[in-house]
């Protein structure tokens, strides 16, 4: 195993310590080669055969540098790292080196000089290992950070954001800059305070969610933030805390989504759903009252000819009772044709052809449309200047006919019927729900000297099929004013009843100011 | 003697029920009221007078079969007297409603006067001699 002992110096080196040389020899982890003080390779061991694959016979009485790139020799890298060694006691070095057959390895080695009691150097002894593994896997896992860190910054859909512990934007990605508009050289060395709406800064909501992520490792929230411009985005975000080996907190990772969108589109469908369930109520009510209502006419035209049939010989009787019957059918007729207009009425307005309307025009036509009633009971009818609106024609025809005929009904004496109008803010309607919107209004009042109701009936009597009057006192289906708030709810307005009994009673009518395609 | 108080705001009802009652026995005594407020005023200012069955139907104006129900059936001297609920149409929580404040029967209007009669005589267990 022992090169021939060209100098007496090697000689007295290598036939020291039979173990100890046993010992290097047998080592199969390390390249443990001895070399002279030109790099010739003078000892080899089974640990460099393994890595570098040539024989001890092949090898002995080779400069080292055939193990090195040709690069490498060209940099005269062997000579560098034998003066260095020389100069200093040892020298180290990692790079690629070349197997025999040419192949290629990872070798981190130590090159240590040898001296003899003169402190003169007598060779070197160069220690190798085979680090490819690992050279290969540190090279995978940098690259993949860098990936991962090149992945951060291009992630357009996020904004990913690194935090100090005490909430100082540290990182910004390109996402962060889509989503929130600062650039990074904008915001780095900012707080993330910037992001919140001024009443949530003041509230401490972004401490808040910082401590919380501190706590118990994540925070998440849902909310409105603000753009570099002003403007307010729906943010979807993630506080994540950071840790040391220790335990403790040392930043957050923030990711933020803009679902400003995904908002909306919730917003829109909460109210679509909540409108459809208050169609679906109400449609379930119209369909009680109206099986109700239609099977009352109808069971009295079974029982009336049930009854003609028993007494048929009783001229009078079948007479009287024929006469009732086709009251019924007649009533039933037109409570057929007044469901049919309440559920022609469309809820949305995109489907309701809405113009200009002048109602003084609207009141005149209906007071020609009631011609006969109005001589029949000498009733008068006065209308001031009433203002042209956006509406629907035809709504508005119905709507001013429902009450104005309602006025001409529910009479004892001549009946006299005002109507007047007036412009009032959304404040001084009192009794309008809480979703009526803001803004103006024309107030238009319809008022009577006829019976009037009890005040206790001013909601009830817009309900479908109520009536506050017996049947055989005031004809009536019971639709009318149910039709009438329709109507108003269906061009965003308001209705009101008012009323002392016997004294007559007042609708007011309240329709927004606006422009057509408004 | 049975006294039969019926309170329907429908006319024609009214007289389908009394020719019915008169039908199966013309001793049975039977007053008609147009609406809740009117039977309630009536039974308060009228002491003496204590029907042995009460007819209210559901669906009147001013008020609504049901509250005058509750209002009769508050009524000590009404304590013997039987309660019967008298509608076109039936709904169930209006069913579950009337026999809670104390009506016996949810008595729906039968199209034909027999049916009626029939019934009638079941309420007022009279064996009936028309059932043909």
């Amino acid at each position: 195993m022992i090169a021939n002992q060209e100098t007496s110096d090697m000689g007295s080196l290598t036939g020291k310590n039979d173990l100890y040389q046993k010992m290097v020899e047998e080592i199969q982890d390390y390249a443990i080669i001895l070399l002279d003080t030109d790099g010739i390779i003078r000892n080899w061991n089974k640990g460099a055969q393994k890595i570098e694959l040539y024989t001890e016979n092949e090898i002995l009485g080779k400069h080292f540098s055939i193990f090195y790139l040709q690069d490498d020799i060209d940099n005269n890298l062997p000579q560098k790292l034998i003066a260095e060694a020389k100069e200093t006691g040892r020298s180290v070095q990692e790079g690629w080196r070349k197997r025999k057959g040419g192949s290629k390895f990872w070798g981190s080695i130590a090159i240590t000089a040898l001296h003899d009691d003169d402190n003169d150097v007598i060779g070197y002894c160069k220690v190798t290992r085979d680090l490819t593994d690992k050279k290969i896997s540190d090279d995978n896992l940098r690259m993949s950070e860098e990936r991962y860190h090149q992945m951060i910054a291009e992630v357009q859909d996020y904004a990913i954001i690194l935090l100090s512990a005490d909430g100082t934007i540290e990182n910004w990605n390109a996402g962060a800059q889509t989503i929130k508009g600062y650039t990074s050289s904008e915001i780095l060395g900012k707080k993330i305070e910037i992001f919140y709406t001024p009443e949530d800064r003041n509230a401490g909501l972004p401490q808040r969610l910082l401590t919380e992520a501190r706590m118990s490792g994540k925070a998440t929230h849902e909310g409105w933030r603000v753009r570099k411009d002003g403007s307010k985005f729906w943010g979807a975000i993630v506080i994540t805390a950071l840790h040391n080996k220790d335990g403790l907190v040392i930043g957050f990772s923030k990711v933020t989504r803009d679902l400003t969108e995904k908002k909306m589109a919730e917003e829109k469908l909460a109210a679509y759903t909540a409108e459809l369930e208050i169609q679906n109520s109400e449609l379930e009510q119209f369909a009680y009252v109206a099986s109700h209502d239609l099977q009352e006419p109808l069971r009295k035209i079974q029982t009336f000819s049930d009854l003609i049939r028993q007494n048929y010989d009783d001229k009078e009787f079948v007479n009287r009772y024929f006469e009732k019957l086709e009251a019924s059918a007649k009533r039933m007729s037109e409570l057929i044709k007044s469901l049919l207009n309440y559920s022609r009425l469309t809820k949305h307005e995109e489907n309701t052809y809405l113009e200009q309307v002048d109602l003084n025009t609207v009141v005149n036509e209906i007071k020609q449309d009631f011609e006969l009633l109005i001589e029949e009971k000498a009733a008068n009818i006065f209308y001031e200047s009433l203002p042209v609106l956006t509406g629907n024609r035809t709504q508005m025809g119905q709507l001013f006919s429902n009450l104005i005929g309602n006025s001409l009904k529910f009479t004892k004496d001549v009946p006299v019927i005002n109507i007047r109008s007036a412009i009032v803010e959304r404040e001084q309607i009192n009794d309008a729900p809480k979703s009526l919107a803001s803004g103006r209004y024309n107030l238009i009042i319809i008022e009577d000297n006829g019976i009037g109701f009890d005040m206790r009936y001013s909601k009830t009597i817009f309900s479908l099929f109520k009536r506050l009057h017996g049947k055989q006192d005031y004809a009536g289906t019971g639709i009318g004013l149910a039709l009438s708030k329709k109507i108003v709810e269906n061009h965003s307005g308001h209705i009101s009843a008012h009323s002392t009994p016997g004294k007559g009673s007042a609708f007011h009518i309240y329709l927004p100011v606006r422009n057509i395609g408004k | 003697m049975i006294h039969c108080l019926v309170i329907d705001d429908d006319e024609d009802d009214q007289e389908i029920f009394l020719m019915c009652v008169k039908k199966i026995d013309a001793e049975i005594r039977c007053l008609t009221m147009n609406d809740g407020v009117e039977a309630v005023s009536m039974l308060v200012s009228d002491t003496s007078y204590v029907p042995d069955y009460i007819f209210i139907d559901v669906n009147m104006p001013k008020m609504g079969g049901i509250d005058c129900l509750r209002i009769l059936k508050n009524m000590g001297r009404l304590k013997y007297t039987r309660f019967f609920m008298y509608s076109t149409t039936s709904e169930n929580s209006l069913l579950v409603e009337s026999k809670r404040l104390g009506a016996e029967e949810f008595v729906v209007k039968p199209p034909r006067t027999a049916e009626l009669k029939e019934k009638l005589c079941n309420i007022f267990k009279i064996v009936s001699n028309m059932s043909a």
